[in-house]
């Protein structure tokens, strides 16, 4: 497969480190949530891989293209309207998440108008940006910023303070049956391919999607959840982390590096993850913006040649999180980001169905093409 | 088409221009003269149940260069107060600066508080206030809190307070000195099956420096317990966290001094039928560094052997004596529930009973090397 794949589905698994995935997950700790991420990780891969193989066989085709080819527009405006919505409300997930984490550590004295402010206007513009240029962004940042977070974690993994007793005590609760809400936010994990609805114009050429791909993912997928939920227990101990609101700021602030610059790793991986952050919403809302660009047709939207269609987008984006990131709460985050969890799986799963459908169609589509 | 390109970069600069020049003038940030640096907390008890807590800042007077003051120079804050929230806003408006607690290192609280439960609710705001550092050192004073906070011992220059360096294992790297984390205070204290342990800071009687090589545990529903210079050496062994210790034997008319340089712990605990035995195997590696008689290479074995015996009787002890009064700093309660499957797991109240009642094996393996420069 081609590295910016790789980079699509390996941001979404990484960002979420800080967004409410290991919330709510270590909330459930003691109702499932060990025998979740088994089953999470299981359902995720199924997702990526049936996803990699659908869009791998039409390359350089989005997926509003391949549905207007094959289903009637009932159908497929409201299907790419609700898709939109979800990719924009994911943006917003990260976005607030963040906005929280840096007025509650790194900037307390910023309102927090401000620093939702200074985030939208560095990645909104970036949306508009063609696919190709996106995935150059995210290759700059992502090649910066991934090897210092993998120092991270082995600085984790090679803690003193890292106490296995309580990762094996947290283990052993796998003997619990899965939870529906820890199921479907470490399937979230996995949802980095769905950017491939938009980002497979990119993809014109057919990749290769073997066994060996599919290892690569297998492994990059278990050490993932394996990081994001079991550190945080290793450090703060299996009953306790529940109270952490933020369990991931937590773990690194509990790091120590006695001889770097900065002692207290917490800035550090604060600054890290804002880059991570950066690049996970411009991923979701690109894919936002395209999918709303194609439904209302906004390139026509001119006025004086002035093109309003983006004005008006861009306005709604800015205004619509804003008072968003301002009127919620930190327990209505997580409570929504729970549902919003559940709805982005179960309706990417049912997706699956559509594209057997789809498939069925394009074949008889090249047929009629081919006998005509 | 040049034109129109032309247009778009001097609009770009027309735009960007104005907003890094409003950017500078942002009201909200505060720069670092207007703010002073707290560099300890310390936090006693008062007699005053109305205003239980004392609260004692150390903070850091700028000085602009080193050779100017090389003596240290600090302010303090203090105040009693019922809350130690309240406490320290109202601290603030002893000061034309805000207070910035994101630099400070430890905590000491004084030896009274830990005698009631006060300390939860002091760990609580310690942990809540997002600024205050989780990997900062908590330590208990003695007498209290405000005399180890403000006493300047002999030797201090202005670069840093001295107190950081026995605890960071960056100067001293005494086997000691136990260091805890505020985090792993907190776990410690809330995690059942393992108990907190704390060092003790006191001074020497002329009053010129630190002394720290006690230690206290604390449990649920039981005064805290000390371990005197030798226990806490012992617990540091046991805990793998000592780099080097040094270890006397006496036995069979020989007297030595051996330098452990290598040491490697491992427990079991295993339960049968609501009865508990805990395993300790322990593998010791070193020289020896002073002895009352003329050694013999040739009996390294047997001296190693001796090593065995004087450390597993020591341990056993300690152990005994750990599990005969309830502590259990060690995780030993943890490393049960880290086999047992959840639906399997005692109580705690019925593993505390068991850990009373348990049967200790320690196994201990040295090795020692050599016997120093000289037989």
């Amino acid at each position: 497969m081609s590295r910016f794949y790789y980079y699509l589905v390996m941001i979404n698994m990484i960002a979420n480190i800080i967004s409410a995935v290991p919330t709510i997950l270590l909330r459930y700790r003691n109702d499932g949530a060990v025998l979740s991420l088994i089953v999470g990780i299981i359902l995720g891969l199924v997702i990526v891989i049936v996803y990699t193989k659908f869009f791998n066989a039409f390359p350089g085709k989005t997926f509003p293209e391949l549905l207007v080819q094959t289903t009637s527009k009932w159908f497929y405006y409201p299907l790419l309207f609700f898709m939109a919505v979800m990719w924009f409300i994911a943006g917003i997930s990260t976005l607030i998440t963040y906005s929280f984490l840096l007025i509650r550590y790194l900037t307390p004295d910023i309102p927090i108008m401000l620093i939702g402010l200074t985030l939208i206007l560095s990645i909104i513009f970036g949306c508009f940006m063609k696919t190709d240029r996106v995935l150059y962004t995210i290759e700059i940042v992502f090649v910066i910023n991934f090897p210092i977070i993998i120092f991270i974690i082995i600085k984790a993994y090679t803690s003193k303070n890292l106490n296995w007793d309580f990762i094996r005590e947290a283990m052993l609760h796998v003997v619990q049956a899965p939870n529906i809400h820890a199921v479907s936010s470490s399937i979230f994990l996995f949802l980095g391919v769905v950017n491939l609805v938009i980002f497979n114009r990119f993809f014109t050429q057919k990749q290769n999607f073997g066994l060996k791909q599919i290892i690569v993912l297998v492994f990059i997928a278990i050490a993932t959840t394996f990081t994001t939920y079991f550190i945080p227990i290793g450090f703060h101990g299996s009953e306790t982390v529940g109270e952490l609101i933020y369990p991931w700021i937590a773990t690194s602030d509990s790091m120590r590096m006695r001889y770097f610059v900065i002692e207290r790793l917490v800035y550090v991986f604060l600054l890290l993850y804002l880059s991570m952050a950066f690049l996970s919403i411009l991923i979701h809302w690109h894919v936002a913006v395209e999918l709303f660009k194609y439904i209302f047709k906004l390139e026509k939207m001119k006025f004086k040649g002035i093109n309003i269609g983006y004005i008006i987008l861009i306005v709604f984006f800015t205004v619509s999180s804003l008072y968003i990131i301002v009127s919620l709460t930190e327990y209505q985050l997580f409570q929504y980001s729970k549902y919003f969890f559940n709805i982005a799986v179960v309706n990417f799963f049912a997706m699956i169905f559509l594209f057997i459908y789809i498939i069925r169609r394009m074949k008889g589509a090249n047929k009629k093409a081919n006998e005509s | 088409m040049l034109i129109k390109k032309r247009m778009k970069v001097k609009l770009f600069i027309l735009i960007t221009i104005p907003f890094l020049v409003v950017l500078t003038g942002c009201g909200e940030f505060k720069d670092i003269d207007k703010m002073v640096f707290v560099s300890m907390i310390g936090i006693d008890e008062t007699d005053d149940p109305e205003k239980p807590y004392k609260i004692i800042l150390k903070l850091y007077v700028p000085t602009s260069s080193f050779r100017q003051n090389p003596t240290p120079e600090y302010t303090y804050l203090s105040k009693n107060g019922k809350t130690l929230a309240e406490t320290i806003s109202i601290l603030e408006s002893h000061l034309d600066k805000e207070l910035d607690f994101g630099h400070s290192k430890l905590i000491v609280v004084g030896e009274k508080i830990l005698q009631n439960d006060n300390y939860k609710e002091i760990l609580d705001f310690l942990i809540r206030r997002p600024d205050i550092q989780m990997i900062s050192y908590f330590a208990v004073g003695r007498p209290n809190a405000e005399e180890i906070i403000k006493f300047l011992p002999a030797g201090e220059t202005a670069l840093q307070p001295t107190i950081f360096n026995y605890f960071d294992n960056n100067g001293a790297e005494s086997s000691y000195i136990i260091s805890t984390f505020l985090f792993d205070f907190r776990r410690r204290l809330k995690e059942e099956g393992i108990d907190p342990i704390l060092p003790i800071v006191e001074m020497n009687e002329p009053k010129t420096h630190f002394i720290i090589n006690k230690s206290i545990v604390l449990a649920d529903n039981r005064p805290p317990y000390e371990l005197d210079t030798d226990k806490t050496l012992l617990f540091k062994t046991l805990s793998m966290n000592a780099k080097t210790i040094f270890f006397a034997v006496k036995r069979e008319r020989e007297y030595f001094v051996s330098r452990i340089d290598s040491i490697k712990s491992k427990y079991n605990v295993n339960v049968e039928n609501n009865k508990a035995s805990i395993k300790i195997e322990m593998k010791l590696a070193g020289v020896i560094t002073e002895s009352k008689n003329t050694l013999s290479s040739k009996e390294l074995s047997r001296y190693s052997k001796m090593l065995d015996e004087e450390m597993k009787e020591k341990v056993s002890e300690f152990i005994h004596e750990m599990k005969r009064e309830g502590y259990d700093p060690f995780g030993f309660g943890l490393k049960y529930y880290a086999h047992t499957l959840p639906k399997n797991r005692m109580t705690h109240e019925e593993w505390l009973e068991a850990y009373k009642n348990a049967d200790v094996e320690v196994v201990v393996k040295s090795n020692l090397k050599s016997t120093g420069s000289i037989q």
